[in-house]
């Protein structure tokens, strides 16, 4: 008579089978799906583009800032871009909801422009995030460091010099 | 439309044609039909061994030169209105494999694609996603 006792443990634990596509689905909070960016905190040292084993991210330096693009159907959600990125600008978030029609195929694709940093005294060309490396590289950040990490390599010298008040 | 039409039309049989995958697709639609907490069943769906069945052709893998012309004839089997879903992203653009030098993919360059499904290999739910999308466009046809 033990099959009773299966079939009243089955009968309380209920179909084992998830409600997808009638219901909501569950995902695990580390799972490996859709890529986010996030430009605010990119550095751009194109680290992601890097390893990205199938060539899903790409950059395009262009005089508004440096421009970020993943086209989805290429990413296999291996991780690598998050794993490599020193600012956590880029990561993977838990969204597999992909599945789209033919026509939607070249739509699946993320873009974002890093802006240009300038130089907050005379406006020259500092690369990108500085701020964001600023951030990764200290624990804390002084009002002086930040001051100084705004300006170009002359307009520091200059400042440093000067004491750099603020 | 008679009443058979009306039963039948709930009831795509999927066919699975492996264009030189790594597997890992194949095994995800494997786990997709065969393990009941997923249960593609639930849609009215069966996997079915012959092509001349088929209402839904599942294609996984980056289509390798040597089996390029094999999944083209078999493609040309499977009776019309047949919708044809691309499963991970190596149909979809060729995905880790994309410029290899034995791929002749992506697959769209050869076959009208109707559902992609993205993911290296996409979990069972997302390929679930893409068969109902795929039997709402295949209801569309009929």
């Amino acid at each position: 008579m033990s099959f009773l006792k299966v079939l009243v443990k089955n009968i309380v634990a209920g179909p084992s089978t998830v409600a997808y596509p009638f219901g909501e689905p569950e995902t695990p909070a580390a799972y490996r799906g859709r890529v986010a960016f996030d430009a605010g905190a990119c550095t751009g040292c194109r680290m992601c583009e890097y390893v990205c084993p199938a060539g899903a991210i790409r950059f395009d330096e262009r005089d508004d800032g440096l421009h970020f693009a993943v086209w989805h159907n290429s990413c296999a959600n291996c991780g690598h871009c998050a794993h490599y990125c020193p600012t956590k600008a880029i990561r993977l978030t838990n969204d597999w909801h992909m599945a789209h029609l033919q026509s939607e195929k070249y739509a699946l694709a993320d873009h974002a422009v890093v802006p240009r940093a300038r130089c907050t005294r005379c406006g020259a060309d500092i690369g990108y995030g500085t701020d964001a490396i600023v951030r990764h590289a200290y624990r804390g950040v002084a009002r002086q460091t930040e001051h100084l990490a705004r300006l170009c390599p002359d307009c520091r010298r200059a400042a440093s010099i000067k004491g750099a008040s603020l | 439309m008679g009443f058979m039409q009306k039963v039948f039309r709930r009831s795509p049989w999927l066919y699975r044609i492996n264009a030189g995958s790594c597997n890992g697709c194949d095994v995800e639609l494997a786990t997709t039909a065969c393990i009941p907490r997923y249960d593609v069943e639930r849609l009215g769906c069966q996997y079915c061994g012959s092509p001349k069945h088929a209402d839904i052709v599942l294609i996984t893998g980056p289509l390798t030169a040597r089996v390029k012309d094999k999944v083209l004839r078999l493609w040309e089997e499977i009776p019309d209105p047949k919708v044809t879903v691309a499963v991970g992203i190596c149909p979809i653009s060729g995905g880790v494999f994309r410029d290899g030098l034995p791929i002749e993919g992506p697959l769209d360059r050869w076959l009208p694609i109707d559902v992609n499904v993205q993911g290296c290999p996409p979990r069972p739910q997302a390929i679930i996603e893409g068969i109902a999308k795929a039997i709402e466009v295949w209801s569309d046809r009929q």
